[in-house]
């Protein structure tokens, strides 16, 4: 097996199993956490991501598919998703279609009532079209707040580390295409006014 | 590096609950810091009267400052003063300070920005490109380097970690600063089941202390509630400065503002560095709160890079964010 990833919750490592290239996402122990928390976060975190992706994948929506999950060592098995991260993606010159693509998927996620709670640019794989991964902070809920937070997630990670490009507006209007953005369009105006010493000043 | 005669900053610092005065070498020789806080009677911060507070200081920290130090004022070649942010009357009292000496001995003035400074501080420590855990009163953000600016990667959506601290230790009749008392009589293993609230890399407290609040209602003792606080707070706050690293892919992490000074909080994330492999810089108490030094520091970096300070480095600013700040100095 070969590292892939040393994320901040779980090693991401790239093996072979049952003839497959796939994905093995291990939740590794935080020693600075309390056994306590420890323990109820990563099987709060395993179980909703498993059972998040079950909900996404029978939708249709491109997301790695699940092979397995091994509780006793907090691992889930998943198909290898062969692409670049989003983040080197919008580096090139089609970012434009990658922010459309990806608006799209979000919004789809957000109809199919899932919160992915750290859509950053390095959550999305780019292969053939653009697909979600790392559902570790996902919740299921219609909250528009919520929905907006997720919005506000990309948006500041676009900011942070894509600067040279304005995506804000190219990413909104895509994914105001969805039916019911309107909603969580207004609450991401609440959200943004909310944070500190932000620019839009009343 | 350019080579230049080694110039003294006298650094005025006053956005909040701390009036400071400190004086430091363009080496990083450090040669006065000298600080007074504002206690209020009851309740929260009141902003006139911490700039009263602020305006009786002053006039004897710069005093003990230079006394300190063995200096006079034409020793000095720059007078930088934290322009924000802050509130409002604490600011303006110590840019009026900083402009009346400035102005007096006839030596460059520069403002310069609070939450820049608490990262710089970190630099001063050894760090070369560092991810900033920066947890005080009314700021709780992490922040990073990328594209010529320090960007605010993650932060609090509601209230600063130190705001929530102070606030339950009021609400449970517990003076200011709440933080440090909580840490005091903190005790047990038993974690009791609070809100743990991370989004991507944005933190919320309120939605815990009121959690908090309800189970000491329920009857609770306040050490075993102190403690689940601390417990699920520095997590939630070092897991977001690891996801930081992770996505910057940086190797080193410093610590910075009141909170930092909590040393369960500097446990975690000695731990948290340790096993992701990457370096922890934590400065010494007296430079993570709030204190004149890091504004003195953060001012001759700017001026070392030719800064062109103009009308607007006169100004104070209540809302002056991280990332409105052109980083001309690396």
């Amino acid at each position: 097996m070969e590292i892939k990833y040393r994320g901040a919750e779980a090693i991401v490592e790239t093996g072979q199993w049952l003839g497959r290239k796939v994905i093995f996402k291990t939740r590794n122990k935080r020693g600075y956490r309390h056994p306590i928390l420890e323990k109820r976060l990563v099987k709060e975190r395993l179980r909703s991501e498993s059972r998040i992706i079950e909900r996404l994948i029978s939708h249709g929506v491109n997301v790695p598919a699940i092979y397995g999950v091994d509780i006793s060592n907090n691992c889930i098995i998943m198909e290898f998703i062969d692409g670049i991260t989003l983040e080197k993606a919008l580096r090139g010159n089609d970012f434009e279609q990658y922010l459309a693509q990806t608006a799209k998927l979000l919004s789809l996620l957000h109809s199919l009532t899932v919160v992915h709670g750290d859509p950053t640019t390095s959550n999305f794989m780019v292969t053939d079209s653009v697909y979600v991964i790392d559902f570790g902070l996902s919740t299921v809920s219609d909250d528009n707040e919520a929905r907006a937070s997720d919005l506000r997630v990309f948006l500041e990670s676009l900011d942070s580390h894509h600067s040279e490009i304005s995506g804000r507006d190219i990413f909104l209007s895509y994914y105001s295409e969805w039916s019911s953005s309107a909603l969580v369009l207004e609450a991401l105006k609440v959200l943004e006014l909310r944070g500190r010493y932000n620019l839009m000043r009343g | 590096m350019r080579k230049t005669l080694s110039k003294i900053a006298i650094g005025i610092e006053s956005t909040a609950h701390t009036a400071g005065v400190g004086l430091i070498t363009s080496e990083g020789k450090i040669l006065s810091n000298q600080r007074a806080l504002y206690v209020p009677k009851e309740g929260g911060i009141h902003p006139r009267e911490a700039a009263n507070h602020h305006s009786e200081k002053l006039p004897d920290l710069f005093k003990s400052a230079l006394e300190e130090a063995k200096l006079t004022p034409t020793d000095i070649s720059l007078v930088s003063y934290a322009r924000g942010p802050g509130l409002g009357p604490c600011l303006r009292t110590g840019a009026t300070a900083a402009r009346a000496f400035a102005y007096y001995h006839d030596i460059p003035l520069l403002g310069v920005n609070h939450c820049v400074a608490h990262l710089e501080i970190g630099i001063l420590e050894g760090a070369t490109d560092p991810v900033l855990l920066y947890l005080s009163g009314a700021n709780t953000q992490v922040i990073a380097y990328a594209a010529g600016r320090y960007r605010v990667f993650g932060e609090t959506i509601d209230i600063g970690i130190g705001n929530g601290l102070d606030k339950f230790a009021r609400e449970v009749g517990m003076g200011f600063p709440g933080g440090p008392k909580l840490e005091k009589i903190a005790e047990g293993d038993v974690l009791l089941d609070l809100p743990y609230s991370v989004k991507g890399m944005d933190l919320a407290f309120s939605g815990l202390m009121t959690a908090a609040k309800q189970k000491l209602d329920s009857g609770h003792s306040l050490a075993s509630v102190a403690y689940s606080i601390q417990e699920t707070a520095f997590a939630m706050s070092c897991e977001v400065s690891e996801r930081a690293l992770a996505h910057t892919g940086k190797k080193e992490l410093v610590l910075g503002g009141g909170v930092a000074c909590n040393s369960r909080l500097r446990e975690m994330a000695d731990i948290m560095t340790k096993e992701r492999g990457v370096k922890c810089f934590v400065p010494e108490r007296a430079l993570c709160v709030d204190n004149g030094v890091m504004i003195a520091w953060l001012g001759l970096q700017m001026m070392g890079a030719d800064y062109n300070i103009t009308e607007k480095d006169n100004e104070v600013d209540q809302k002056y964010r991280t990332d409105m700040v052109e980083v001309t100095w690396r």
